[in-house]
């Protein structure tokens, strides 16, 4: 399987006027093409921290972070945050037209696939309703296609779901899941919710309290559906292996 | 659409109640001009002091055949669209460039604190020696008065723009100019219109407070002349003037936020 994303012993240091805090220590990490790797770690251990180098926000202390065997560049990546920040004055096809619009890349070609996204993902009754008017699980796939429309080469998702009531979570789970899935995408997920990440991911890396560093990876072997999954009496051992190295306490 | 009697009651209990209060604003309005009148009328209150309602309309009568009644409008008129048209737009100017120079921000933070707090009517007579007694030094006061709230307020909305919207219009691949023109700028849309409606009161106090220390014409100026000719009736009928017509551009800025919003 052909490489999409090497991260070699990177560090990172925040420097503030109250002091320096070191969010990342010798981090290593590689993503293979259509991979979909979950990262978990405590609260504030440098989760955001990592997915703003991939997406070349950041850089790196020392160290060095290769994307497609190139530069780090957040065109190349798609970001997924926390709330869909969807911009209510816009319908949501223009919302999902944005970052093509950003970036200039408005044409026949994309314009056509962009109409093929909303048609696979139901989305073209609503092309011209506004953001309220959509439940918190269907902004969050306006959201999701809204970064897919850019085609980028890899997705980065910081606790896509976080903001949702717990049912809900469930559902876009699984649809985040699909889709992603059915583009043959490859995707890194960020998230303190150890069963998200068994039941999405096909890679689970579990990281150290803050400076953060890989403690441990897991292979996940249950396939299917994260609802399936979550039924699967591997499911409950492997959540029991990472929510012990994940060493919380209060 | 049919909807349940228990439904309909509610609904009409609601019409009912908005009725009663449409009715209710306008008693108050009678009562009260019925109750000035009469005493008036019964001597109870010195007309010549107190004016009265009738006293103001036959004053507005004379005022539009013998004194051109529109042309003092129209001067006030204006004074004051032109203070706050000028200041809303040189104001809202001033605040995108210190949002996008965050140096720039920094720097002029306490001046715009002080000129805030500084009674801009103080500046009267540094005004009318710069701008000459006409109306350019009415339409600077009218100006001066809006512009620093305009920057303020602005300015706040612009850097209470979410930081993470901000950041996701960055991961997009957008550069400043954009993040402004598609994200703060339509952002602030609702702060816009709130600035709008307090310059409407604060446009009026600038030309009528510059009309009072130098004008030729214009309502402030009636008000004024009134005043010290100690005719109480210029005075009142002017003043109803001014507030049928500040009550009317409050209201047309009404109409353009309704008309926004349905968008
Ligand atoms: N811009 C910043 N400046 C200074 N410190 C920061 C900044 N961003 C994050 N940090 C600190 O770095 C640590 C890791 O942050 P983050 O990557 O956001 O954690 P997580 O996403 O895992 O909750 C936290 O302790 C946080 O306080
Ligand atoms: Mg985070």
């Amino acid at each position: 399987m052909k490489k999409v994303l090497t991260l070699n012993d990177v560090c990172l240091t925040y420097h503030t006027l109250q002091g320096e805090t070191d969010a990342l220590s010798h981090l290593n990490l590689e993503v293979e093409e259509g991979e979909f790797v979950g990262i978990v770690g405590p609260s504030g251990c440098g989760k955001t921290t990592i997915l703003s180098l991939i997406a070349g926000i950041l850089s790196p202390s020392s160290g060095s972070i290769l994307l497609e065997g190139g530069d780090t560049n957040s065109l190349k990546c798609g970001y997924m945050l926390q709330k869909d920040h969807l911009l209510d004055w816009r319908t949501i096809y223009k919302n999902i037209l944005l970052g093509l619009e950003i970036q200039g890349r408005i044409s026949n070609d994309s314009l056509d696939y962009v109409a093929d996204l909303l048609n696979k993902y139901g989305l073209k009754e609503f092309r011209n309703s506004y953001p309220h008017q959509l439940s918190g699980g269907m902004r969050q796939r306006v959201a999701l296609i809204r970064t897919l429309a850019l085609k980028p080469s890899i997705l980065l998702l910081d606790e896509p779901f976080s903001a949702l009531d717990y049912v809900t979570r469930l559902s876009v789970c699984d649809d985040v899941h699909r889709i992603i899935k059915q583009e043959k995408k490859t995707a890194i997920l960020v998230t303190h919710d150890i069963s998200e990440a068994i039941s999405l991911c096909d890679r689970v890396v579990v990281l150290s309290h803050r400076p953060a560093t890989v403690k441990y990876i897991h292979h996940i072997l249950i396939e299917g559906e994260p609802l399936v999954r979550r039924k699967s009496p591997d499911f409950a051992i492997t959540f029991d292996k990472i929510w012990k190295e994940l060493d919380i306490k209060l | 659409m049919k909807y349940s009697l228990e439904h309909e009651k509610y609904l009409n209990n609601i019409r009912k109640k908005k009725i009663w209060i449409i009715i209710s604003q306008w008693g108050v309005l009678i009562v009260l001009l019925l109750s000035w009148e009469l005493m008036a009328l019964t001597g109870v209150i010195d007309a010549f002091i107190f004016s009265s309602p009738s006293r103001i309309i036959s004053t507005l009568f004379t005022l539009w055949t013998d004194s051109n009644l529109l042309l003092h409008v129209g001067v006030t008129l204006y004074e004051t669209v032109a203070g706050f048209l000028i200041a809303t737009a040189v104001g809202t100017l001033v605040a995108i460039g210190l949002w996008w120079c965050e140096n720039l921000r920094r720097i002029f933070e306490p001046y715009l604190v002080i000129l805030n707090s500084l009674p801009k009517v103080a500046l009267g007579p540094i005004i009318i020696i710069w701008a000459g007694a006409g109306t350019k030094a009415i339409i600077t006061m009218a100006v001066l008065i809006c512009i620093i709230i305009t920057t303020i307020n602005m300015l706040n909305g612009f850097v209470e723009v979410d930081k993470d919207k901000i950041l996701l219009m960055k991961t997009l691949g957008a550069n400043k100019l954009q993040v402004l023109t598609k994200l703060i700028l339509p952002a602030n849309v609702g702060t816009l219109l709130a600035t709008l409606k307090i310059n409407v009161g604060l446009s009026w106090v600038g030309s009528i407070m510059g009309e009072y220390l130098v004008s030729k014409a214009g309502l402030g100026y009636l008000i004024v002349y009134g005043g010290q000719i100690f005719k109480l009736d210029l005075v009142m009928a002017s003043t109803v003037v001014l507030c049928l017509l500040a009550g009317l551009m409050y209201y047309l800025v009404a109409l353009l936020e309704k008309k926004l919003n349905k968008k």
